[in-house]
């Protein structure tokens, strides 16, 4: 009778063991799974979507700790939702990164303009900065500040420019024109403070 | 980057223009311009495309004012 009893205890015991690795090879390639689709997607989702590449890996690290713990059946329960959003994450990092090229592209093209134009800006105030510096006399409604402003607004101006060329050089043509046109800003103001608006 | 002198014939579209009226001169228009009639030869060298004289300036003619 005891004989019987610890077989059948033995054989119970063999009967869970294999259930319980039977639950985890599902769970572990779920999980293997949803690492091999984030890391796919992980580029991607750290330049456009940080925060939520953040929340998602949480949510890995969570259902991985389950499965550290042998908790296969809460991994399983868990998995589709991981699953979603990793999908869900992709898309994003997918969506604003096509936004963020596009943007690039119409930069890239706006600044073949600027390029040649902002040049002739500075080139245009600095002859007239030139000119007033050699004046006797001012014209009327400039003033001394004014031109003193001029000349270390263009130093600024040239400044920037040379940070607007090197973003371009790099292929960042978005900061390039954001630079382009705060130097154009700013040597709108200053023409305007010389007189040089046509007439 | 910056070149003061404006090559006669290049036209930069900042560089400010003004049109000759009647009774004006380089050193008026410079006077305006620069506080400085004696800075005349700045809007002449300027303008050589159009200019032979800085003393001949015609009413409509459109100059550059550097």
């Amino acid at each position: 009778m005891k004989k019987q009893f610890v077989w059948l205890l033995a054989a119970l015991m063999t009967v869970m063991l294999v259930g319980c690795a039977n639950d985890k090879v599902p769970a572990q390639q779920a999980i293997a799974g949803a690492e091999a689709a984030l890391a796919s997607v992980r580029d991607a989702a750290q330049k456009y979507a940080p925060d939520t590449l953040q929340t998602v890996d949480a949510q890995l690290a969570q259902i991985k700790d389950m499965f550290a713990k042998g908790d296969y059946k809460s991994v399983m329960a868990n998995i589709g939702s991981l699953n979603s959003a990793i999908s869900s994450l992709k898309d994003t990092a997918t969506a604003k990164q096509a936004e963020a090229e596009q943007a690039m592209a119409k930069a890239k093209d706006a600044w073949s303009g600027v390029s040649n134009d902002v040049p002739k800006m500075v080139a245009a105030i600095q002859s007239r900065v030139d000119i007033l510096s050699k004046s006797g006399h001012l014209p009327k409604g400039v003033t001394k500040d004014a031109l003193n402003s001029a000349k270390s607004g263009l130093d600024s101006m040239k400044s920037a420019w040379n940070d607007a060329m090197s973003a371009a050089s790099g292929g960042d043509y978005s900061t390039a024109m954001s630079k382009a046109q705060a130097v154009k800003d700013q040597g709108a103001q200053i023409m305007q403070s010389l007189g040089m608006a046509s007439g | 980057m910056a070149d003061d002198k404006t090559p006669p014939g290049d036209d930069n579209p900042y560089t400010q223009t003004y049109v000759v009226k009647a009774g004006d001169s380089l050193s008026k228009i410079a006077k305006q311009y620069y506080g400085d009639a004696s800075l005349y030869d700045k809007i002449f060298q300027a303008n050589r495309d159009v200019l032979k004289d800085p003393n001949k300036i015609q009413v409509g003619q459109k100059l550059r004012i550097p």
